[in-house]
């Protein structure tokens, strides 16, 4: 493995892409922890 | 959540800051990991602290030092402290300075998440440790004392301090849930081109699979202790038998939370373990996707076994065969892990700085718990075993020897990536030596106590079991100390030292060699390309 320079880092377009993918797959995952907590409430006791 | 701003990009333009407000602010992947180790170190030392006060009251049996009830909140606040507040920010603190280096990746995916995830956890802390240290000036009635389990109906009835740590651990919940998201949506979108999933670190990979542990589990420990609260304050019955209720449903709970929780420890080590072994082998890490496949078995397994750690509250023997066998099948894939560290090591050119001789540590004293774990998975033995001293023993090889001296492999390993310094190698292997042998004078008499009959959490004990304790006390004094000889060398490393070139290690290999010691405040200006 090894770093060579290229021009740029992810260029902005690439990053903000990535960002917006990974904002969208935290609100899942926030989505799925949430439900998770609540099923909780389902327990009959 | 606007996060695109916080991009380098938008970094750069933006002065750098220093003091106080950078670090209240900071939404560097780098100061953030610093922040958590930093974190982690004192709580370990507050959490030692604590167990030094149950080892010197347990040097000799009768009363000396402390009323009952005060012995049981030092033993609860020992383990969630260590477990809550000084392992799991250490691998979060791991996680923020190394998966970015390691896969190519500017800074993680969410910077302002990030930083969120660590600001929570010191007012969780003194959430946790507040009402101990008003009753130790004799306010209130002090914390938790029910162990870090919660068990009911102690923990219905106790005072206001379960309801302090029950507070502490939806909010330490809230952040590793935080911290979980954030490394696995950096991990699934922010590899540089050609990384693919089977060429990501084995690190990055225990850590993937940590951080979807949590998310599956700790919404469910919040659940439960959610539950107690209403039990405490709100009339419902779930909880307790006199209301319909059940109190063995809340070991179900906790425990399926729990028993994933001592994987979610242990994986990011599992996952450093490779690169270390293979740095001082100078070879390559045997068997990579092994490696990964067995990350992934445990990860399934881990949460399918959890009543293990309560055979004996009774349950059908179908089940009690169920989870014998099922915990049995958990050594399969660890045995995997075992066998890739060693085949690593192999006829490898070996050398033994530090981080090498704690690697070589954890994996014969790691070794220990998974032997003795596999003699409390057996349900007979365990009926004897139980709540004795001997699971003590048990969990701190896994917890200590496997968790703690897995993080110290790693501090010692990356500390001149983030510092630029060398740190002392004389201290470093004299606080191995020690480390270790103190160790094993602390907890070897501690399986012999077990076997003998001593159960755990109690303030005193017959006179036969007077011998292993007194020596078990020294052991913890020693090994107590000893902790200063580490603390004391990354203040050195901090402060000066050699200077570390970028390729600290000369074999070692992977993409966070490739940047300088250390690095930049921002990783890869560039992207790297991976070959
Ligand atoms: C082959 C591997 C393992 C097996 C078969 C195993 C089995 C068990 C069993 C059956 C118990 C319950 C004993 C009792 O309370 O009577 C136990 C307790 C415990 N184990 Fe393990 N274990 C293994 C590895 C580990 C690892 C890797 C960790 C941590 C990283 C760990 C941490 C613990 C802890 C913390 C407890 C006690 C919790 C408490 O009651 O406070 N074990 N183990
Ligand atoms: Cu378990």
């Amino acid at each position: 493995m090894n770093a060579e320079p290229t021009p740029s880092a992810f260029s902005d377009d690439d990053l903000r892409r990535r960002r917006a993918a990974a904002r969208r797959l935290g609100w899942l995952l926030a989505a799925f922890v949430l439900g998770l907590y609540l099923i909780g409430l389902l327990i009959k006791r | 959540m606007s996060i695109a701003t916080t991009h380098p990009g938008g970094h750069a333009a933006e002065p750098y800051q220093g003091g106080l407000r950078r670090w209240l602010t900071t939404t560097n992947h780098k100061d953030i990991g610093t922040m958590y180790m930093m974190f982690s170190l004192i709580m370990f030392f507050v959490g030692g602290l604590m167990i030094l006060a149950v080892r010197a009251e347990l040097f000799q049996p009768g009363l000396q030092l402390m009323k009952p009830e005060f012995f049981n909140q030092l033993i609860g606040i020992h383990a969630l402290v260590m477990i809550f507040a000084a392992l799991m920010p250490a691998a979060t603190g791991f996680a923020n300075w190394m998966i970015p280096l390691m896969i190519g990746a500017p800074d993680m995916a969410l910077p302002r998440l990030n930083n969120w995830g660590f600001w929570l956890l010191p007012p969780a802390a003194i959430l946790l440790t507040l009402p101990f240290t008003l009753a130790l000036f004799g306010i209130g009635d002090g914390a938790l004392a029910t162990g870090w389990t919660f068990y009911a109906p102690l923990s219905v009835q106790g005072g206001m301090g379960v309801d302090f740590a029950i507070l502490a651990v939806h909010i330490l919940g809230i952040s590793s849930i935080m911290g979980s998201i954030n490394i696995i949506v950096t991990i699934f979108n922010m590899r540089a081109p050609g990384m693919t999933m089977m060429k990501l670190p084995l690190f990055a990979w225990g850590w993937l699979i940590t951080a979807f542990l949590l998310i599956a589990t700790l919404p469910v420990l919040a659940g439960a202790v959610t539950m107690l609260l209403t039990d405490r304050h709100f009339g419902t019955h779930f909880f307790d038998a006199a209301g319909g209720g059940d109190p063995i449903l809340f070991q179900h709970l906790f425990w399926f939370f729990g028993h994933p929780e001592v994987y979610i420890l242990l994986l990011p080590v599992w996952g450093l373990m490779p690169h270390v072994l293979a740095t001082f082998s100078r070879k390559p890490t045997y068997g990579y996707k092994a490696q990964v496949y067995s990350f992934i078995a445990i990860g399934l397994l881990s949460v399918v076994v959890w009543a293990h750690h309560f055979f004996t509250a009774g349950m059908p023997v179908p089940a009690l065969i169920y989870f014998m066998f099922s915990t049995m099948a958990i050594s399969l894939p660890l045995a995997v892990l075992f066998f890739c560290w060693i085949a690593t090591m192999w006829k490898g050119a070996m050398s033994f700085e530090t981080p090498m001789l704690f690697a070589i540590g954890f994996i014969v004293l790691f070794g220990i718990a998974g032997l003795t774990g596999l003699i409390l998975a057996d349900v007979a033995a365990d009926a004897q075993y139980h709540h004795s001293y001997f699971v003590v023993a048990h969990f701190h090889y896994a917890l200590f020897a496997g968790g703690i001296m897995g993080v110290m492999t790693g501090v010692y390993y990356w500390l001149p990536k983030w510092t630029g310094h060398m740190y002392c190698e004389k201290l470093g292997k004299l606080h191995f030596w020690l480390t270790v042998f103190s160790f094993n004078l602390t907890f070897i008499p501690q399986f012999f106590l077990g076997l003998a009959g001593m159960p755990r959490r109690i303030p005193d004990y017959a006179l036969q079991f007077a011998e292993f304790n007194a020596i078990s006390t020294v052991g913890a004094f020693i090994l107590g100390l000893s902790q200063l000889i580490f603390a004391w060398n990354i203040w050195i490393t901090v402060r000066g030292g050699k200077k570390a070139e970028g390729r600290v290690w000369e074999s070692a290999e992977g993409l966070e060699w490739e940047l300088s010691s250390p690095p930049p405040h921002h990783s890869w200006e560039t992207q790297p390309v991976i070959k």
